[in-house]
């Protein structure tokens, strides 16, 4: 697993979750608040998509994160928004496939699970990054026509 | 011709006289209240105002009117919020939406962070919105009152009519659990008795600003005037999106027979989330 975190103690809690059976589980919640992500320590893995699972309310990608030497590899759950707003991201449901390399940003769990909220995710073979672009303010022009 | 009879001949006459707007007669459950339009009903939509396309809610104005417009909680209330606020700010957010219930009135207007879509037919004006489940109101601008006593509903009994360019709104018959909420997990229970108005209208013409006013006395101290301001997009990828809240709690599977099931989503016993193919 490669993991950088600018939080050494959140890492630790991290990996040690990863570590336990709960490693294949991500939060219960449906529609729901995002406050149980820590945005100030955000992390970076590099792994292997598992699954985009394209739904409502929240969508997830579950990614095997890259082992470390002698450590099992690791399946955490990246929450983000819907298909409705990823839509407008530039996200299709085939954006993400199992076996597709990626390197992501996440915001982790605040209880330590195994997961997070998705920052970016970046393919590794085409480079293409994919956020949650801002949406349109008032008052400002419409996007442009593609 | 009964007394009853003569006194829906006389309502009719006198809808007549007034022009094109039904016949209405609250206690006749008999009575035409969906007459069919007329060609001149549908040419008088094409002088409203354009609303068309999709419509994204700043998704950060209500934040910003937590300090700017402060919403006038009964103490009781403002306790309840303040509890919840630390809980968000230490990351355990009271999630009071987790049961995929619709946001209803007036939140879904306030917080939703996807987009709306209006649509005008003769006599009435539709808000379709796309998240938790697929929200509808259904606003009656053909004449109608309120009904005396309406099922207590989450969107609440709505009817409305046009000054100039400004659709104004007004609803009644929200039930009593419907969240009034400033934010995903900060918000209480209307408790009953809630009245809205709203002031729709286009404040420039890719802006669109919906102006509430909110009398909710088991929660308010008084009326809350508030805003929320949406940005027109006409990109296909701007498009509206299904949204099923619901769908989060099952995984699509397949049955015994062969046929494509949803299945109850699958949890560890810590109460966790199972991915989809499970390795």
């Amino acid at each position: 697993m490669t993991i950088s975190s600018k939080s050494t103690a959140r890492r630790a809690t991290l990996i040690g979750a990863c570590l336990s059976l709960a490693a294949l589980a991500g939060p219960a919640l449906a529609h729901h608040s995002f406050a149980m992500f820590d945005t100030v320590h955000t992390g970076t893995l590099t792994g292997t998509v598992k699954e985009l699972d394209w739904r409502n309310p929240h969508t997830f990608l579950w990614v095997m994160a890259d082992p470390k030497p002698g450590q099992p590899s690791v399946l955490l759950s990246f929450e983000t928004s819907n298909p409705g707003n990823l839509t407008r991201a530039g996200w299709t449901r085939h954006t993400f496939n199992p076996g597709d390399k990626v390197q992501v940003k996440y915001a982790p769990l605040r209880d330590g699970s195994p997961g997070g909220q998705l920052v970016k995710t970046t393919s590794v073979a085409t480079g293409k990054s994919y956020d949650l672009t801002p949406l349109p303010q008032p008052g400002a022009a419409p996007l442009p026509a593609k | 011709m009964n007394r009853h009879r003569q006194w829906l001949l006389g309502l009719l006459v006198a809808a007549s006289l007034a022009g094109p707007v039904a016949a209405f007669a609250a206690d006749e459950p008999s009575a035409v209240i969906n007459p069919p339009p007329t060609a001149k009903d549908w040419a008088d939509m094409a002088k409203l105002p354009d609303w068309s396309g999709m419509w994204l809610p700043d998704v950060g104005d209500q934040i910003k009117q937590m300090t700017s417009n402060p919403t006038p909680w009964t103490d009781k209330a403002a306790a309840y919020i303040q509890h919840q606020m630390d809980d968000m700010k230490a990351g355990k957010p009271d999630n009071f939406f987790n049961d995929c219930l619709p946001e209803g009135m007036p939140s879904w207007m306030l917080i939703s962070h996807n987009a709306m879509e209006v649509a005008f037919t003769p006599g009435r004006v539709y808000l379709f919105g796309e998240s938790d489940s697929n929200r509808l109101r259904r606003i009656y601008t053909d004449g109608r009152p309120h009904p005396d006593d309406p099922d207590p509903t989450f969107h609440g009994h709505s009817i409305g009519h046009w000054e100039g360019d400004t659709l104004v709104i007004d609803t009644i018959g929200v039930v009593p659990q419907a969240w009034l909420a400033i934010g995903e997990s900060v918000g209480i229970p209307n408790n009953g008795d809630m009245h809205i108005v709203e002031r729709m209208k286009l404040a420039k013409p890719d802006e669109l600003i919906d102006t509430l006013t909110i009398t909710a006395p088991h929660v308010l101290t008084k009326p809350w005037t508030t805003t929320r301001h949406f940005t027109r997009e006409r990109r296909r990828d701007f498009d509206m999106v299904e949204g099923i809240c619901l769908e989060g709690e099952f995984n699509p599977a397949v049955d015994k027979d062969g046929n494509s099931i949803f299945v109850p989503q699958k949890f560890t016993t810590d109460g966790l989330r199972m991915p989809i193919k499970t390795p």
